[in-house]
């Protein structure tokens, strides 16, 4: 009973217990490293998969990819899309998204529009400022997220040509389909 | 070369034989007519068709007597008679002789039919190129009439026997009884799904017989001699009497050759053809007109009947034997007969419609040396799809040719897909396809 | 076609390991269905007889040598189906998805069925995500883009419905394949766009994208639409209509098979229609007049107005110099409440509605002979009578829905059918009834009357008579029969140009049927001598015994929407509520003790007689809701006149129509999108109207704003929503409480006949069985002012689907007519007659009369002041459709 009470009191006094919770801070004070960005000043490398801001995309003729099928908007979970199509008033027959909307205040920036998109038309940017006053800068129109598409996407996806005019975009019959080269 | 008794073609053997009503009466012509409406019920005439077991020679060799016993007897209202000269088989140019040459023979059967199963009315739907037969069997009606083999008041019986001659459009499909009677509607020729059959439901939706021009013809001669004597030529019990096969391909003398059903293919090609036309062997060769799948020279020995060439894996169908000497390709052969089948496709029924240009499409391929791995594999399953699941023979008829060159000569086709696959083009051509 | 038939003998088979009791002749596909087995398919469809062509329904039959189509097979005792348990089957419909999307085109993100397509389904359910399918696809090139209907011949794949349809139940045959194989294309007939009814039925009926409607074309995706069943505005035939709407917007209407009166069919009108509700004209707000201005304004401010004006006139002229009119595409709610705002809070009967304009000569002479009010027929006898007789009917552009029934009775169960039309059998871009006819007596326009007298006498002179009924009543007969024979067949002869054996024909045909449906049309409800003609073709019925056979009776047309509903709702001034008469004291108090008011026991008055009051001075404010007499009557008429010399006028509107430019003050309505409430069919049928939309701007539905307005003039007559009204009808009619599955059609009352048959004929058989006076110069030519398929009355002008296949007005004329006039296609030419000259363009139709125009009554701006106008002595309906015109082109055209 003695001996233990003094193998406690020793502890005790050397704060045993505390060095042992303090162990790993303690261990870290000598190989100091700094990890935080001093933000504005610097800034994080991004892996290439992030998931930025969303863009709508052009092919290399200038010509918007996107064919106004309101799939973006059946698969957003958040109910950030909007997409009014209709005819392309010159081609009749051929589809277009007249207006299209992105609410970004609501976007969770999951993805799922992006994969849900039948011709590549949504991008995501590595963009992440996107800080305002007003919530209402944050409901991008179409020609909104065009910009931020031509900015992001320089190099642009070169346009099938092997379908025929009357058969909307999807006639594509073949395996070996010409590969999408990116010039 | 042994000389056979012809029965069809005998008349026309004859020199100066012109096919007019004066010749073929002098030839012995409408005797049968005579003496059926004299002598015979209708029923007799039929049971007489059963006993000579005269078989179809259109191409599905049903027994003749036995579809005209489905005309219910007793129905009210019209019924038809159409006779089936829409013979579009590549390979096959048997009615068209008979038609041109000797339209009366024919005529005279059709007559012989009307009353047997008591139609007053009867077409003749005639191929839309033959416009040569058109013309002549219109004369020949008309000369009939005018002698009073047809007409009302046939031969002073008071029975009315009508024929009209009908043009087609120039549709392979309008050889199939169901969408030549759609055709002879002025609807479009398609096929009709059976049941109901057009012994009940045909020609306007009456009890209606439809007869091949051979078939036909064969009548007055069975009226005249009996259907025992009938039953007794050829290779009884079921295949019997004789048979007008066309020959064509590589062989010395092709033609029309009318021959007793139960001769071997051998004897057929070498000593009725006159055998091969170069010193080439014969390589493969098509039994009974271009629907009937390949055979080769090990199958030389079979009979000619319908029985034999069916065991064989084949049929005698139309009676059209193309024959192909050493050298030919098959996958040539079997692109040619399928692109004929593309373009014939009436596209009702999904299978045939759509495999018919991906079957011609994939062929092309293969023969353009750019065929792919799998490629005979894909052929395979197609064709299998393909027969069997649409409403008339034609499904079975377009796979046929592929199926049994895939089966006798497959390492054709793979020679070439290997070829395609050693000299394959970096750059991804597509194959151009024009319809 | 397996014909429906009539045996109740069953056959038990085995589906999928389930056993199914089904009618003999039952399809293995329909039996399937009932054991809730779905069997894919794509070419098989309900309506239409089977084709098997898609091989997509295939299944494995025990004892069959291979698949079996299960929708050409008919089910047998006994008989082992495999489906969905048949590997060979499954494998064989995987294959046959490969075939058909070798060729079609993986556009479905664009297509317009995508989400609700049967292609897509079936993928889902069998195939593979990729196609084998390495090679060219092949691609139509789009020669022609038609108005309403868009093809995109690469989705097809070739099922041949929409031909089946237009063919079989259209009997349009706008449709039809052309190429061979795989180069099979639907197409219409000849070199130019789609030229037809426009019924919308290849559109409902393709399975996949092929065929799509134009009017809503990349506008939604299915999963966005909701729907909301209702019933169609348009005509009487009171089909069933799904809105299909996308936030708050019209997008498309649909009618679902099976369902409604219609069974799914639907017409020009009710399937690119329903654009009238969104139109940009819509009143948003009350207008009051200030000078010649309209001023928007609150609800509160115009009521109180319209309260304060009604109750001044009221108190200065006495109630009777304030009339009301309201009309037939209101539903049965709205008029209940307007009739009983007029005679409750306002104190007059003296309103009228849009049924005087024709439909009330049917409705009164089935009143007068069988002791209805409605049909004592339904659609399902239509359908399954053995002899149909149509006079002055022109179903197809008037009663699209029913001319179907027509057809099927025709065409699929084999009735005869008897035709008196002003019309030519010939082939059109639209389907003529006329074809179909039996017997058809072709006559003008005029000459219905000495149709019908024609075929009465040959009915009489074949004795196909009713003995019993003669016993009874021979007095009757005798009258009738010596009539008759007053009238001398070359005078028939003469007026209608056809022989008496043609009149003794069709009376063979018509004594010979057992189920004998007479439909009678505007032609004759809407011309002169309306009512008698009606009449006459009731004794027609009655003389031959056929009246009160079950399954037989006289069908009167209704045009609009709810004219049945306006008639038995009390929207005529001297009938009240569940088609009662007002003259009886009885019903009178009946009615004021349920609505705890008094009922005025002033007479009604009819819309002519409205009219010639305010002439006079008598009638000072006039109510009208829903109605533009302005656009409706001719000038002749005197309406102009009338209304300007009214103190004061309301107006209850859609749109700022003639009439209520002439108002001083307009309320905006709701349009039957809008609101709820019923609509009472053409046979009586009762159903719910529902809400598709939101109100547009600040409209209200009529019956709220009858009831705004009574509470405004101190008498209130609250309701808290239209399920309210609907209770206190039902209530007060127990006759109206038939709302749901098909009712039992009303049965003749024999003491009515009985009545008819003794004394009641007698009042006005003189001047019923008198040939009428032709009195034509021979260059002249009858001008008849009639409906046109692709509208109905001035409402539909403001739909944009049907501006597009008809905007305009053109006098039609048959060919030969035109040829012999010098008149072609196109020219213009001056109508005049002793009214005035009207220039317009012409166009030329074959099955229009010789001796005949027509002229789109939906467009007759002008050429209504050619009309005269002409006021039925016994039902005062306004009779001015017809008239006699000279044609003259106009050189330099």
């Amino acid at each position: 009973m003695g001996s233990m009470n003094l193998k406690e009191w020793v502890k005790t006094l050397t704060f045993y217990e505390l060095l042992l919770g303090m162990k790993a801070t303690l261990s870290h004070l000598l190989k100091y490293k700094p990890i935080t960005l001093q933000y504005p000043h610097e800034k994080k490398q991004l892996p290439s998969n992030y998931r930025g801001m969303l863009a709508l995309l052009r092919y290399d003729d200038g010509t918007e990819k996107c064919v106004g099928c309101d799939l973006c908007e059946a698969a957003c979970p958040s109910r950030v899309i909007r997409v009014v199509s209709a005819e392309v008033p010159e081609e009749p027959a051929k589809r277009y998204s007249k207006e299209y909307y992105m609410d970004m205040t609501r976007c969770l920036f999951c993805g799922l529009c992006v994969k849900a998109c039948p011709v590549d038309a949504l991008g995501m940017t590595q963009e992440y400022e996107w800080a305002v006053y007003d919530k209402r800068q944050l409901h991008l129109n179409k020609q909104q997220l065009l910009a931020i598409g031509d900015r992001n996407f320089p190099v642009r996806e070169k346009r099938l040509e092997f379908q025929h005019p009357n058969v909307a975009y999807f006639n594509v019959g073949f395996k070996e389909i010409p590969q999408k080269d990116v010039e | 070369m042994a000389q056979y008794e012809t029965i069809l073609l005998k008349n026309m053997e004859q020199p100066g034989y012109s096919g007019s009503l004066e010749d073929y009466e002098r030839a012995g012509g409408y005797q049968a007519l005579r003496k059926v409406l004299k002598d015979m019920q209708p029923d007799q005439v039929i049971e007489e068709v059963k006993k000579s077991s005269l078989r179809g020679r259109g191409g599905a060799g049903f027994p003749t007597g036995v579809k005209w016993g489905f005309i219910p007897k007793d129905h009210p209202g019209p019924k038809y008679l159409c006779c089936n000269a829409d013979e579009s088989e590549p390979g096959t140019f048997k009615d068209r002789q008979l038609m041109e040459r000797d339209p009366h023979q024919m005529l005279e059967g059709m007559a012989i039919t009307c009353f047997a199963i008591g139609a007053e009315t009867s077409y003749v739907y005639i191929r839309g190129e033959f416009r040569l037969g058109a013309k002549i069997l219109e004369k020949a009606v008309q000369e009939a009439k005018a002698a009073g083999y047809l007409g009302e008041n046939v031969l002073g019986t008071g029975r009315t026997i009508n024929i009209f001659v009908h043009a087609g459009a120039g549709a392979y499909i309008c050889g199939e009884e169901t969408a030549l009677l759609e055709s002879l509607e002025g609807k479009r020729g398609q096929p009709r799904f059976k049941p109901p059959f057009p012994a009940t439901h045909g020609l306007y939706q009456k009890p209606t017989v439809v007869n091949n021009v051979e078939t036909m013809a064969n009548i007055p001669h069975i009226m005249n001699k009996g259907g025992e004597w009938f039953a007794g030529i050829g290779s009884p019990p079921k295949s019997c009497g004789t048979r007008i096969f066309c020959l064509s391909g590589h062989v010395n003398r092709p033609g029309n050759y009318e021959v007793p059903m139960g001769m071997p293919f051998r004897e057929f090609i070498y000593d009725v053809g006159g055998g091969m036309r170069s010193d080439k062997p014969l390589k493969a060769f098509i039994p009974g007109g271009a629907s009937a799948p390949f055979l080769t020279p090990e199958h030389l020995d079979v009979k000619m009947d319908f029985e034999a060439v069916a065991m064989a894996g084949s049929m005698l169908g139309s009676g059209g034997v193309t024959v192909m000497e050493e050298g030919t390709s098959m996958v040539w052969a079997a692109l040619r007969l399928m692109e004929f089948f593309y373009h014939e496709s009436c596209g009702k029924c999904t299978p045939c419609r759509e495999g018919s240009s991906w079957l011609t499409q994939i062929l092309q391929r293969i023969w353009n040396k750019q065929g792919r791995q799998g490629d005979l594999d894909l052929l395979d399953e197609l064709c299998k799809n393909i027969a069997g699941r649409t409403i008339c023979a034609f499904g079975e008829a377009e796979v046929g040719p592929i199926q049994s060159t895939l089966k006798y000569f497959r390492h054709e086709y793979e020679e070439l897909i290997r070829e395609a696959e050693a000299t394959r083009p970096q750059s991804k051509e597509i194959p151009v396809f024009t319809h | 076609m397996p014909t429906p038939s009539t045996t109740t003998e069953t056959v038990t088979l085995t589906i999928d390991g389930q056993t199914a009791t089904v009618p003999k002749g039952t399809l293995v596909i329909e039996a399937a269905r009932q054991v809730g087995v779905m069997v894919p398919h794509f070419c098989y469809h309900p309506k239409l007889t089977p084709d098997a062509n898609c091989r997509m329904c295939l299944v494995e039959i025990e004892k069959m040598p291979r698949l079996q189509t299960s929708c050409s097979t008919q089910a047998t005792e006994g008989m082992v189906v495999k489906s969905s348990s048949s590997v060979q089957a499954q494998e064989a419909r995987k294959m046959v998805l490969d075939f058909i999307l070798a060729n079609h085109p993986l556009d479905c993100p664009v297509c317009d069925q995508g989400g609700r397509c049967d292609l897509q389904d079936f993928s889902h359910e069998y195939t593979a995500t990729s196609s084998r399918f390495q090679e060219l696809k092949r691609v139509f090139p789009k020669e022609y883009f038609s108005p309403l209907i868009e093809t995109q011949m690469n989705r097809c794949v070739q099922c041949m419905r929409c031909v089946r349809y237009c063919d079989q139940i259209m009997d349009v045959k706008a449709l039809a394949p052309t190429g061979r194989g795989t180069l099979t294309e639907i197409k219409a007939f000849g070199a130019h766009e789609l030229d037809c009814e426009f019924c919308g039925g290849c559109v409902q009926i393709c399975p996949v994208g092929a065929i799509t409607s134009r009017l809503s074309m990349y506008e939604f995706r299915p999963w966005m639409l909701k729907r909301t069943d209702s019933v169609c505005g348009y005509c009487g035939d009171g089909c069933q209509i799904t809105f299909q709407t996308k936030d708050n917007a019209l997008i498309e209407i649909n009618s679902t098979q099976g369902s409604g009166r219609n069974n799914g069919d639907l017409c020009a009108r009710g399937y690119f229609g329903y654009h009238v509700s969104e139109h940009p004209d819509r009143l948003t707000l009350p207008l009051i007049r200030k000078g010649d201005e309209f001023q928007s304004v609150q609800w509160e401010e115009a009521l109180e107005l319209v309260g304060q004006q009604l109750l001044d006139v009221k108190a200065k002229y006495g109630a009777d110099a304030i009339g009301g009119l309201i009309s037939g595409r209101c539903t049965n709610e709205d008029i209940y409440v307007f009739q009983k705002f007029m005679r409750g809070v306002v104190g007059t009967n003296r309103i009228d509605s849009s049924a005087r304009y024709g439909h009330l000569n049917g409705v009164h002479a089935l009143q007068r002979v069988q002791g209805t009010h409605r049909w004592s027929v339904s659609f399902e006898d239509i359908e399954s009578a053995d002899t149909l007789l149509l006079v002055g009917t022109n179903i197809t552009e008037t009663n699209p829905i029913t001319g179907l029934k027509v057809k099927e009775a025709v065409k699929r169960r084999g009735a005869k059918l008897i035709t008196i039309e002003a019309l030519n059998p010939a082939i059109g871009s639209i389907s003529n009834i006329v074809n179909l006819a039996q017997q058809h007596l072709g006559v003008k326009p005029t000459g219905f009357s000495t149709a019908i007298l024609g075929l009465l006498k040959a009915v009489v002179e074949q004795s196909i008579l009713d003995a019993e009924l003669q016993g009874k009543a021979p007095a009757y007969f005798n009258a009738i029969s010596a009539r008759l024979q007053a009238l001398s067949w070359d005078a028939i002869f003469a007026q209608t140009g056809l022989a008496s054996d043609l009149f003794t024909e069709a009376a063979q045909v018509f004594g010979q049927g057992k189920k004998v449906v007479v439909l009678v049309g505007p032609g004759v409800l809407r011309s002169e001598g309306g009512f008698g003609m009606t009449m006459n073709l009731m004794d027609l019925l009655l003389i031959t015994g056929k009246l009160t056979n079950p399954g037989c009776g006289l069908a009167p047309l209704a045009e609009e929407n709810n004219d049945q509903g306006a008639f038995e709702m009390g929207g005529t001034g001297a009938v009240l509520p569940g088609g009662t008469s007002l003259g009886d004291p009885a019903v009178r108090e009946n009615l004021s003790k349920a609505w705890g008011r008094p009922i005025p026991d002033t007479p009604g008055s009819s819309l002519p007689q409205l009219i010639e009051d305010a002439q006079q001075g008598k009638l000072k404010a006039l109510f009208v809701v829903g109605e533009n007499p302005l656009a409706s009557l001719p000038p002749s008429s005197g309406i102009h006149s009338a209304l300007e010399k009214l103190d004061f006028l309301v107006c209850q509107e859609l749109f700022l129509t003639e009439t209520a430019q002439k108002a001083h003050v307009v309320l905006p309505a709701c349009s039957y999108a809008e609101k709820d409430g019923t609509f009472t069919n053409t046979e009586g049928h009762i159903q719910s109207v529902r809400t598709a939309i939101d109100m547009v701007g600040e409209s209200r539905p009529d019956w709220e704003i009858f009831s705004a307005l009574s509470v405004m003039m101190n008498n209130p007559m609250e309701y808290g929503d239209v399920k309210e009204i609907g209770k206190e009808i039902r209530n007060l009619l127990p006759g109206t409480r038939t709302l749901g599955p098909a009712p039992l059609p009303a049965q003749p009352d024999s003491s009515a006949i009985a009545r008819y048959v003794t004394t009641d004929y007698q009042r006005d058989i003189a001047p019923r069985y008198q040939l009428p006076v032709n009195d034509a110069a021979t260059d002249e030519i009858t001008l008849q002012v009639s409906q046109s398929l692709f509208h109905s009355g001035k409402f539909s002008r403001k739909a944009k689907g049907l501006l597009q296949v008809e905007a305009t007005g053109k006098i039609y004329l048959h060919p030969e007519e035109a040829a012999r006039r010098g008149i072609s296609d196109g020219d213009m030419v001056k109508v005049s007659n002793s009214l005035g000259e009207v220039l317009t363009p012409v166009g030329l139709r074959e099955r229009i009369p010789q001796g005949v125009a027509t002229f789109p009554e939906h467009f007759d701006e002008e050429i209504r002041q050619l009309l005269p106008y002409k006021v039925d002595p016994e039902t005062q309906v306004p009779y001015y459709k017809l008239a006699r015109v000279h044609l003259k082109k106009v050189v330099g055209s």
